[in-house]
């Protein structure tokens, strides 16, 4: 009896062994919900020849993290805002992604003026984000849960400027930028850059984005006979066209642009195979190259997996911007599975804040603090040739 | 002085591109009293015919032929919106319909242009040679832009004062109830109407191709400028098209040369404002006594 009771004992406690070795593996193959991703992108308006490679370059990002697992353990759904370079639609769409998408954590936007108009929606809902901009006013205060993978347009600016006195030893300056928020700023900075190096402000113009003809703010700059013309510009096409109008003018002045004078491909279209003869520009160091030197392997990787994932818009692609979205994927999945999963924005901002240093992307050496959130700052920047190009888009460095 | 000059003949030959969008305006509007929002975007595909059927180094024969191919291609597909536009309405001065129908038109050719070429503004070379001009090199379709606004100008004119068909679309501008009781066939007549609209702004963007962005997103630059000269130069009066383009021109490239490109824009809207204070039938308009 005592003997039938020890087997039924036995068997009961099989049955719950098994029972719950059964509901652990249950639960351990039953998939995590998906976590959903926003992009906010211009796909149309005027920043549509950037947002085609901010697409290209998150598509790709997230089709590689969830290849690879997806962001801990979870796959990642991609949920793509256009606003229309127009920061009122991207409010509206920055809401549909948080409130109505459900979204946990958002790259972009490009265009300052946009990510400064969607910045109180994300914060109230503390959604994290990595966006492609660099106004000076995206302050940690401004945007706790907010970072750039943009050089921020002052670290631009203080490397045009300290290029244009030290390597041109310029004595005179003109500044012609787009309407952008973010070129407002970098205006600002060129001109206290310009000043506390004793180089005199010879004008000062804007343009409206895809203006074809730029020369009345050209005339206006030359009547002040600058000997550079730093150019703070957000894509190629207006490059290509600045530089058109100054060589219908006959005006041979040297110019400096930042890092959206490096986008060759439509300004040369534009202007001309001789479009980059005066005109050198910032970009990142990573996208740079010494005829010496060869070809990082990382790097030739990253350029054959755009190949293949776009084949047809490939060769229009400036790689090292479209690196900066793909990276920006990376960034959030670094920093949310450094937080142990966690996507809320004060977990994921802290890490980034104490641990970006530790990530290892096609742009490394990132350096958010405290103080700022600009992940990539001004040592990460030279100046480069615009028309000096080996395979990919890496850019010859001036002065090697 | 020299400077002023430079800007005065590229704002001239910019306005003109406006003017010939403001006839265009004016020509569908007088018969049928549609201002129809399509035509900046019907210009860039004006632009867009010459980047499809222009080589690289585009040959002068193949141009000036291309000219007319490119007026009577976008003359059948204006006729086809006209039609459009116009099929839900019994008379297009009591119903509203085609506001919206015109803007979708307009939306429709964007999203089009966009998904077919990106999102990159498209390049078409001319002909000919820059022309020198005080030292500078001035595009030649510029110069051409105000030849050809001159020479649609001169044929409407024409076409208005001593043709059949136009006196009778004349008299539906002046009274479309009159004119559909003398027994004037108004509707195909709108259509005709639209129709030569479109062969204006195919042509305009055709030649001003060179100076032009095409792009998916370029028509609302020309289609509020080329409104602006309309109003300006008085809805309804061609003359006034071709006086207000080359003031919206030149008004706002001098703005960006003298006070900086922020007042680029802005300052064909204070113009327009000023203008309709002063003048609200615009500079050539005519006041109408209406009934009431």
């Amino acid at each position: 009896m005592s003997n039938e009771k020890h087997v039924r004992r036995f068997v009961v406690h099989i049955g719950i062994a098994v029972a719950g070795m059964v509901a652990a593996v249950a639960m351990a193959q039953t998939p995590r919900p998906p976590i959903k991703v926003g992009a906010m992108i211009p796909l149309t308006g005027g920043g549509a020849t950037v947002g085609e490679s901010g697409q290209i370059a998150v598509e790709l990002a997230v089709r590689n993290i969830n290849a690879a697992g997806g962001i801990a353990g979870r796959q990642v759904q991609l949920v793509i805002g256009d606003y229309q370079t127009e920061a009122t639609v991207g409010v509206g769409e920055a809401k549909r992604l948080i409130f109505q998408e459900k979204i946990e954590l958002l790259v972009g936007p490009t265009y300052s003026q946009v990510t400064l108009a969607v910045l109180p929606i994300q914060n109230e809902a503390k959604i994290p984000s990595v966006n492609v901009s660099g106004s000076e006013k995206l302050t940690p205060e401004v945007g706790p849960y907010a970072f750039s993978m943009l050089a921020n347009a002052e670290a631009q600016s203080k490397v045009m400027v300290d290029h244009a006195v030290r390597s041109m030893k310029v004595q005179s300056a003109a500044i012609l930028s787009d309407t952008g928020a973010q070129a407002k700023t970098a205006v600002e900075a060129i001109k206290a850059e310009l000043a506390a190096r004793n180089v005199k402000l010879a004008g000062v113009q804007e343009y409206q984005y895809r203006q074809t003809d730029m020369t009345p703010q050209l005339l206006a700059l030359r009547r002040g006979t600058p000997d550079v013309v730093l150019l703070f510009t957000s894509n190629g096409e207006d490059t290509g066209n600045m530089i058109k109008s100054m060589n219908e003018l006959g005006w041979n002045v040297k110019v400096v642009g930042s890092f959206g004078a490096t986008f060759s491909g439509p300004a040369l279209k534009i202007a001309g195979k001789d479009a980059y003869k005066n005109t050198v520009a910032v970009n990142y160091k990573g996208f740079s190259f010494c005829p010496s030197e060869a070809t990082p392997k990382s790097f030739q990787d990253f350029v054959a997996s755009v190949k293949a994932f776009k084949p047809d818009a490939f060769e229009r692609q400036p790689l090292a911007y479209l690196s900066l979205w793909y990276d920006a994927v990376y960034v959030l999945k670094a920093a949310v599975e450094g937080t142990g999963g966690k996507t809320d924005g004060p977990s994921v901002a802290a890490w980034l804040e104490t641990n970006s240093r530790s990530f290892r992307g096609i742009n490394s050496g990132l350096t958010a603090s405290k103080s700022t959130h600009f992940l990539i700052g001004q040592d990460a920047l030279t100046v480069v040739y615009p028309d000096r190009q080996r395979e990919g888009g890496l850019l010859e460095r001036v002065g090697c | 002085m020299d400077e002023l000059i430079i800007i005065l003949v590229r704002g001239i030959g910019l306005g003109a591109v406006f003017s010939l969008v403001a006839m265009s305006f004016n020509v569908v509007h007088n018969a049928s009293g549609i201002l129809n929002f399509a035509q900046g975007n019907m210009l860039i595909l004006g632009g867009l015919f010459g980047f499809f059927t222009l080589p690289q180094e585009p040959e002068l024969v193949r141009w000036l032929l291309l000219v007319p191919a490119a007026a009577l291609f976008y003359a059948a597909v204006l006729a086809v919106q006209g039609w459009v536009t116009l099929l839900p309405l019994r008379s297009s001065v009591e119903q509203h319909s085609w506001l919206i129908t015109t803007l979708a038109v307009s939306v429709i050719i964007g999203a089009v242009i966009l998904i077919a070429q990106g999102p990159f503004a498209l390049s078409v070379k001319s002909p000919f040679p820059n022309f020198a001009l005080l030292g500078t090199r001035t595009p030649t379709p510029y110069a051409l832009a105000v030849v050809l606004a001159v020479a649609w100008y001169a044929a409407l004119h024409w076409f208005h004062t001593r043709t059949v068909t136009g006196l009778a679309i004349s008299a539906i501008a002046q009274d479309l109830e009159a004119a559909q009781a003398a027994g004037i066939r108004v509707r195909r007549l709108q259509i005709l109407a639209f129709a030569i609209s479109g062969a204006i702004v195919g042509s305009a963007g055709f030649v001003a191709a060179p100076v032009m962005s095409i792009s998916a997103d370029s028509g609302i630059i020309y289609v509020l400028n080329g409104f602006i000269a309309a109003v300006i130069g008085g809805l309804g009066s061609n003359a006034g098209a071709l006086i207000g383009g080359p003031l919206v021109g030149v008004a706002s490239m001098y703005a960006a040369f003298q006070y900086g490109g922020q007042y680029q824009n802005v300052v064909s809207l204070a113009l327009l404002i000023g203008v309709l204070m002063v003048r609200p039938e615009g500079l050539f308009g005519r006041t109408r006594a209406r009934r009431v």
